[in-house]
């Protein structure tokens, strides 16, 4: 039994967004990358996320008999396989002997959008730890 | 000296502590934190495909209506809130999850309130019974 509710499950979805947060900088940041450790552009990657069951301490909790309670967690991180943008550019040190680069295919339209989804996501559950923090103040406070 | 068995305890402080409204407010505080897990639970899944939102089971303030109707309400310990998929609550995105986030947050401040209240009238009913054992107002 925890003494503010719900904790452990926010906790994990906060970890989840940070890590998708973490994500979206590493695809801006390469968003230039043309030549990675095996010599390709960048590609972007993507997140998924899994509901995980949470452990049940025997009959312990009041939602023993009920539905379980599920956190969240990174499911996995998968390379998007799109082809990236070719630009014309033989100046370039890893131009092809046509003159094209091959860029990483990170869009910046789509990494913002993510990026604000992640954060506002992150947001809402933090004012579900204050929200559950202000009940376990109030609690303590019965008979006061 | 070996306290007396519970059953057999009728004290005074009975009519306070098994008072309806005492009794009623502390079933509805456990319903109030399993509630704020349910809904933890579902802004932590805002974003993962083919959750289905959780809340208090309905039948739970069925069965307390009527066991308080019933004047049972002392017996009902073994009435315990429980957490099922909302069955009501449809899913209007492509991913099929059905929580919305503007619904949770509502839901989430109102059971915040709703506990704050239910605490306070557990913490009269206490401030009551150490006012007539004293005698002073605190």
């Amino acid at each position: 039994m925890n003494i503010i509710s719900g904790i452990d499950i926010t906790a994990s979805a906060l970890n989840a967004q940070k890590t998708r947060l973490d994500i979206v900088a590493q695809n801006i940041a390469n968003a230039q990358t043309t030549r990675g450790p095996n010599g390709l552009p960048y590609q972007r990657k993507t997140v998924t996320f899994e509901t995980e069951l949470i452990r049940h301490e025997a009959g312990s909790t009041s939602t023993s008999s009920g539905r379980a309670l599920q956190s969240v967690r990174i499911g996995m991180i998968k390379d998007d396989k799109a082809k990236g943008e070719r630009v014309y550019d033989p100046q370039h040190p890893d131009a092809a002997v046509d003159g094209y680069v091959e860029m990483p295919n990170v869009n910046m339209a789509y990494e913002m959008v993510d990026l604000m989804t992640a954060s506002r996501a992150y947001e809402a559950n933090l004012s579900v730890v204050k929200n559950a923090r202000q009940m376990a103040l109030k609690a303590l406070e019965i008979g006061k | 000296m070996l306290a007396p068995p519970l059953l057999n305890r009728t004290t005074m402080i009975d009519p306070v502590f098994q008072s309806d409204n005492y009794l009623l407010a502390r079933k509805l505080l456990d319903a109030s934190v399993v509630r704020q897990e349910a809904i933890a639970s579902n802004i932590a899944n805002a974003d993962t495909p083919g959750y289905r939102r959780l809340d208090v089971a309905p039948d739970f303030a069925a069965q307390l209506r009527t066991r308080l109707e019933a004047g049972k309400l002392a017996e009902s310990t073994s009435l315990k809130p429980t957490v099922v998929e909302d069955l009501s609550a449809r899913s209007v995105r492509p991913d099929g999850n059905s929580v919305e986030m503007e619904t949770e947050l509502l839901a989430m401040n109102r059971n915040g309130v709703e506990y704050d209240f239910l605490v306070e009238v557990v913490s009269r009913n206490i401030k009551q019974m150490k006012m007539a054992i004293s005698g002073r107002a605190s």
